[in-house]
């Protein structure tokens, strides 16, 4: 079958690959329908995640067609129409009967790697590296879902498979950090990063009753977007004080809850850019937080700083005497996808939560790289590709 | 067929993993990696399990832990709250490197088992060409050896 595998740091191909196999009596195999870009693959591209090895299929967000089932698989059958959750999650550790399912103490098969840089592992993710399990990922006509039970969802005949594929990882991302973090009615939300993730966030925050949401980016056609389908004010970070601008937006007060949705390549106006950038390509630190350093600045006191953006180790320059002093609380999390994918696919069929505009670019699976391409530079308007196997 | 150079990048990758552990900083974490050798050796490795203490049975432990039989001794007690079982083994003797990564994957399949009936399977996974080149081998060292490594 043809599938797209990273080659090497910033290098993709379409190749003929093997087909997937049910391993496990909870597998089931899909015949993938829809997948697509996120930025946590750009992240993987860019060689930030440096457990990668040339010919692993990437792709974790997707949907598709139930064509095979284990035979312990109860809950799924051939030709169901399902949306799957990014993190494999096994359905019967604490972690998972607590509702916290990327935390999953079963599904990552190389613990070793992540519990060596973390203190201790994490959930196993499709095609997101061999440091969170090394499963082939979704950018292929077939892929194989483990625990399906848990991890897969009937899809709603009245949800198309254009608006379902983003319950699979950017919607559930975002009602994490929305829910996690702690939103309630009347909150002010701030959202940095106007991506599939935190466009998710923003409307995710008015559907839960914010009363003011406001997206700083830099890219006018995400504010657009943001302001048109999660009704949301913008700033562009690059043309104005994010801090300033939110304290005159909130009566001086600052954001009740801060979610940011850019991760570890933010990019930063000034000085603070270029030292982020010499550090991480020295290798001092892993990862560029300008838009955390941001949030915990301009958060109201005793307010809520919530990190959907993926970071992989360590940051410098942190303003931990903020977040100690202002009384703040920190969260973070990967998905926590079956907690919130049947919620979203709810929402969805009643037209609450629209989605399509994010696939800006819609692709057979054969011209991936330039589609990567288009993503990663931001061209073309591009929020995210989509491929159609 | 075999180059030199890469089977031996293979092998610096299981040993940059097991170095990784070193790395941390002092007072973060549970490793013992501040431990004495002898100390570290002799420490209970502990998985908890989401059953009750009557559920897991010590004379009757899952097939990866019970193939270690009377080298290793095991402790099993009830965890605080709703947290289940805590499964504790250790070596009766000291033990290699070698020996106690073979503890931790043991423990952590008999983890599976219990909580989950069966231990994931991976291979065969789809993949395209897998280069050879020196920093592919490394990982791979890594990979094979991400069940023996880490903090337990
Ligand atoms: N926690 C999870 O489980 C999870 C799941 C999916 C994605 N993610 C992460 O969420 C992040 C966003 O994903 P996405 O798909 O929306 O990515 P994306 O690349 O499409 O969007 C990131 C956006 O951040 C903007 N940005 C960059 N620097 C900024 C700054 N300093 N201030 C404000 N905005 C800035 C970019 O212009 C871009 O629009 C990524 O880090 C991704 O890895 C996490
Ligand atoms: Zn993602
Ligand atoms: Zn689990």
């Amino acid at each position: 079958m043809k599938a797209v595998t990273w080659a090497g740091v910033n290098r993709l191909s379409v190749e003929d690959v093997p087909e997937p196999q049910i391993l496990n009596d909870h597998d089931v195999i899909l015949k993938v329908r829809r997948t697509t870009t996120c930025g946590s693959d750009l992240h993987l591209l860019s060689g930030y995640v440096p457990f990668m090895r040339a010919g692993d299929v990437i792709g974790h967000e997707f949907m598709g067609e139930v064509v095979e089932v284990g035979k312990g698989v109860r809950e799924r059958e051939v030709g169901d129409r399902v949306v799957v959750a990014s993190f494999v999650s096994c359905g019967t550790c604490w972690y998972c009967r607590n509702e916290m399912f990327s935390l999953c103490d079963n599904s990552n098969p190389n613990p070793g790697i992540t519990e060596g840089l973390w203190g201790q592992s994490v959930g196993g993710c499709i095609g997101y590296s061999h440091a969170l399990g090394g499963y082939a990922g979704s950018h292929a006509e077939y892929v194989r879902v483990p625990y399906a039970d848990v991890g897969s969802f009937v899809v709603p005949d009245g949800v198309s498979d254009d608006r379902a594929l983003f319950a699979s990882d950017a919607a559930s991302t975002a009602f994490t950090g929305v829910d996690l973090g702690g939103v309630q009615a009347g909150d002010t939300v701030a959202v940095w990063g106007a991506g599939g993730v935190g466009q998710m966030a923003a409307r995710l925050s008015a559907i839960v009753g914010a009363e003011r949401v406001v997206v700083i980016d830099r890219l006018p056609e995400r504010l657009e977007q943001a302001r048109t389908y999660a009704g949301a004010q913008t700033i562009d970070y690059t043309t104005t004080d994010v801090a300033a601008e939110l304290r005159e937006l909130t009566g001086g007060r600052g954001p009740d809850v801060c979610i940011e949705a850019v991760g570890m390549e933010a990019h930063s106006p000034g000085p603070q850019g270029v030292y982020d950038q010499v550090k991480q390509q020295l290798r001092l630190q892993t990862d560029r937080p300008a838009a955390v350093r941001e949030a915990v600045m301009a958060c109201r006191k005793g307010g809520s700083v919530f990190t959907l953006g993926v970071f992989a180790s360590m940051v410098d320059k942190f303003p931990l005497g903020a977040l100690m002093n202002k009384g703040l609380t920190l969260r973070g999390a990967q998905v926590h996808g079956p907690r919130y994918i049947p919620r979203l696919l709810e929402l969805m069929e009643r037209d609450e939560l629209v989605t399509e505009h994010l696939a800006t670019h819609v692709m057979p699976l054969s011209e991936a790289p330039r589609g990567y391409e288009l993503f990663k530079e931001k061209q073309d308007g591009c929020v995210r590709a989509v491929f159609t196997p | 067929m075999a180059n030199p150079l890469l089977s031996r990048a293979a092998d610096v990758g299981g040993a940059l993993l097991g170095r990784l552990q070193d790395l941390r900083l002092p007072g973060v974490g549970t490793a013992s990696a501040k431990d004495d050798p002898a100390r570290a050796a002799r420490r209970w490795r502990v998985v908890t399990v989401l059953l009750p203490a009557d559920r897991v049975d010590p004379g009757d432990l899952p097939a990866p832990l019970a193939a270690l039989g009377d080298r290793i001794e095991v402790r099993v007690t009830p965890a605080p709250a709703d947290k289940g079982t805590e499964v504790a083994a250790r070596y009766r003797t000291a033990p290699s490197e070698e020996d106690i990564g073979r503890l931790r994957a043991a423990l952590r399949a008999s983890k599976q088992l219990l909580e989950t009936g069966e231990v994931l399977r991976m291979d065969p996974r789809p993949h395209g060409e897998r280069a050879q080149t020196p920093a592919g081998r490394l990982l791979d060292g890594v990979v094979a050896n991400a069940k023996k490594e880490g903090v337990l």
